[in-house]
């Protein structure tokens, strides 16, 4: 059994309060709201903000400008974003795509693209979803065909995390060698990037197509379907702990509520029927927040059991954080149905996290499927 | 003296003392005037003074080589509570022969008409002389039939608010007037008792406290016996490292041919996740220097075990199917799941009832105002029953 420790270092409890006051600052309410309305989704002053604290590049080793933290830093990170439902492409571009170039190991690439990843000057995603499954498709529909001058990519993407306005796009796409990722840049021909409407206006989605657009291999070309399950593996770290984080808020909004609503001459929370409920979203929120800190120090100590363990916490987040925002609503009662409470902002981004490195029942399944073969 | 001087020291007595076949008395007594009965405790009550902490490691030296005999700070709670609060007389008569295993003890609490409120509580003790006569019936008394003494609550004053009315007394068990019998539980089994109490008597002697403190009292017992459940619970392996019959899901679909049913591997997961989490919960609040963090968790444990119980027993429930309607040595798995599916219950009930549970995690840890509590103040005669 694990002897992996879950608490937090002097350092990382320091972590922690600096990305919880900068959300504090950055991320309050009215600016969530103003930047789910604007164009980008996100505030580039916020971006360059986060570079300069070193949060860009906060997995990325040194040797590419980065911090070198583990997965434990990235959970206290993410936790505090989730909290906060931070507008930003933190995800998809300080978490998946270093994670991406990091495990398929291009050198080339790796040298190019995570300096400028750190430093906030480019913003990439990847793009792996296709209709039907927000996982990547074992084989994909969109093909890589290798011509005399280069790679060239044809097919559909959809579910692409913060894909408008993107830098470049790292492509999952099948190819007579393997399944590998390719490399396109804004502007290439055939390349067209549309915004989806998404349910959660603080997590943008795209969809992608690309017809005859060239493209550059990264690393090896079988090399990208483990690539990529890995990276979306150690991303997912990242978003149990945003999920366990948007939990936790959604405990305290209810709380908070419970205690100073009154009716009957009673603050609502002096009712069995609230109090109750409350306790059992308290008990989903600090599981789901061990959970996330579980998983990290997992991936850090490689464990064994890491991913049957990831498996569950991201069933496990996912299920939490979706029936305790659910919760939040029923227990602030008529304001919770308003568009203007946060509650719905919460459930709202539950039900997109749930979905998009898979949903609970497919982590479920992963977890008896790799059981039953030990 | 350091934790590593304490662990030396009870290491080097117990190889020149403990032997297996040693006379029961004589070696408690040796293990009273060595000080490692109680060893957080005075010399007179045999111990040495050691902090909390150091008086685990003893226990724990003790229990690596299967010697008895110490501990009794943490586990009689006869001991611990005429230790805390009993007068001088009370506790050089009471505690020795109480260390040293000598006499046993029960708990004298729960009532018929009395369970999660605990202070409703209509057993009665009335004064006659030097003695209090007690009359009522008391509920779920483990070892009763075994036991010299009760540790038991009783009322003695009617016209006072519940909590203020109540005597806490170190009860004879040994006398006519006291008929334990054994309950017949939903599971077959009968770890438990019930107490009738019919005109017995406790001396004067052996009240503890004044008449009217017994709630307070009870409170510190209470508090020993949460230390003690909470000592266990992290000793035990099935709140701590071991996976709650993780294999045994997995396992018991495959053997069922059960294994390729999707609904049957999505509900193997559910009931992991829960299992799954509580560890992570557990380890978490074991590793935090954080107080509140550790007592929060802490604090849900009783709720999420519950929960793990029950879902278990309901997962094991669908892939065992129609044998589950069947009992006996000849259908030993349906069997095994009726028991865990009623005996969850000994969870989500005992020690206080899973609604109450978060009743005190609402109000302690979440800060919920408590329901209100019109007769507080109400001479207990004069309470709705």
């Amino acid at each position: 059994m694990s002897p992996v420790s879950t608490a937090l270092t002097r350092e990382q409890t320091d972590l922690r309060q600096t990305v919880a006051d900068l959300m504090a600052k950055r991320s309050p309410q009215d600016e969530v709201r103003r930047l789910m309305a604007a164009d980008g989704g996100y505030d580039p002053a916020v971006w360059a903000e986060l570079a300069a604290l070193g949060l860009l590049g906060l997995i990325i080793p040194e040797e590419f400008g980065g911090s070198d933290a583990g997965a434990a830093e990235l959970a206290v990170v993410s936790e505090q974003m989730g909290r906060a439902l931070l507008c930003a492409p933190y995800l998809s571009a300080a978490v998946l795509t270093p994670y991406l170039l990091l495990g398929i190991a291009d050198a080339t690439e790796c040298a190019e693209a995570l300096p400028r990843i750190a430093a906030g000057e480019l913003r990439a995603t990847v793009a792996f979803a296709e209709s039907g499954s927000a996982r990547p498709p074992q084989h994909p529909g969109t093909t890589a065909v290798h011509t005399a001058n280069g790679w060239s990519l044809t097919g559909e993407k959809t579910f692409v995390l913060d894909g408008v306005g993107a830098g470049r796009y790292y492509i999952h796409a099948e190819s007579d060698s393997g399944v590998g990722i390719f490399a396109v840049d804004p502007g290439a021909a055939g390349l067209e990037v549309s915004a989806l409407n998404t349910v959660d206006q603080t997590r943008r989605q795209a969809r992608i197509t690309l017809a005859d657009t060239p493209a550059r291999l990264i690393g090896a070309a079988g090399a990208g379907a483990i690539a990529l399950d890995t990276a979306l593996d150690h991303a997912a770290v990242a978003l149990v702990a945003e999920q366990a984080g948007g939990t936790m808020q959604c405990v305290q909004m209810s709380t908070d509520y419970a205690r100073t609503r009154y009716q009957f001459g009673r603050a609502i929370g002096s009712f069995q029927a609230i109090k109750h409920l409350c306790v059992d979203m308290l008990l989903e929120a600090e599981s789901a927040c061990s959970a996330a800190r579980h998983v990290a120090a997992a991936f850090d100590a490689a464990e064994p059991d890491r991913l049957t363990d990831l498996a569950l916490a991201q069933a496990f987040c996912s299920d939490a954080f979706c029936s305790v925002a659910a919760a939040t609503i029923q227990v602030h009662g008529g304001i919770g149905f308003t568009w203007e409470h946060p509650a719905h902002l919460y459930l709202r981004r539950a039900r997109t996290d749930a979905q998009i490195f898979g949903d609970p029942a497919w982590h479920r399944e992963r977890y008896v499927r790799i059981r039953e073969e030990s | 003296m350091t934790d590593d001087d304490i662990r030396t020291e009870v290491r080097q007595w117990l190889a020149q003392n403990w032997d297996p076949g040693a006379d029961r008395t004589g070696w408690t007594q040796r293990v009273f005037d060595a000080g490692w009965s109680a060893p957080s405790w005075e010399p007179e009550w045999g111990g040495r003074g050691l902090s909390d902490p150091q008086s685990r490691i003893v226990a724990a030296e003790f229990a690596a080589v299967g010697a008895y005999g110490s501990g009794a700070d943490r586990a009689d709670m006869l001991a611990c509570t005429i230790h805390d609060l009993g007068a001088e007389e009370q506790k050089l008569r009471l505690i020795p022969p109480s260390v040293r295993g000598e006499t046993r003890w029960c708990l004298l609490y729960s009532e018929p008409g009395a369970g999660s409120d605990l202070a409703g509580l209509r057993t009665r003790a009335d004064r006659d002389g030097d003695d209090w006569v007690v009359n009522g019936q008391k509920v779920w008394t483990s070892f009763a039939a075994h036991a010299d003494y009760g540790l038991l609550v009783a009322r003695t004053d009617w016209d006072a608010p519940k909590h203020k009315g109540i005597s806490f007394f170190i009860f004879p068990m040994r006398q006519a007037g006291v008929e334990v019998r054994p309950i017949h539980q939903i599971t077959g089994e009968s770890e438990f008792n019930e107490v009738f109490i019919t005109d017995a008597r406790v001396p004067h002697a052996n009240l503890v406290g004044e008449p009217g403190d017994g709630w307070a009292v009870l409170q510190l017992a209470l508090a020993h016996e949460r230390r003690l459940m909470g000592d266990l619970a992290r000793t035990s392996k099935s709140s701590g490292d071991l996976k709650p019959d993780s294999n045994s899901l997995i396992g018991m679909a495959r053997a069922a041919g059960r294994l390729s049913d999707s609904h049957i591997r999505q509900e193997i997961a559910v009931v992991e996740g829960y299992a799954a989490v509580n560890r992570w919960n557990t380890r978490r609040a074991k590793n935090t220097a954080d107080k509140v963090e550790a007592a929060t968790l802490l604090s849900l444990g009783k709720i999420a075990m519950s929960r793990i119980l029950h879902e278990t027993a309901r997962v094991q429930t669908e892939i065992a199917g129609g044998e589950t309607m069947l009992a006996g040595p000849d259908h030993p798995v349906g069997d095994a799941i009726t028991f865990r599916a009623l005996n969850a219950y000994f969870t989500s009930i005992g020690g206080g009832t899973d609604q109450i549970q978060r009743n005190i995690v609402g109000e302690r840890i979440l800060g919920l105002p408590k329901e209100p509590e019109p007769y507080r103040d109400t001479a207990f005669r004069d309470l709705p029953h």
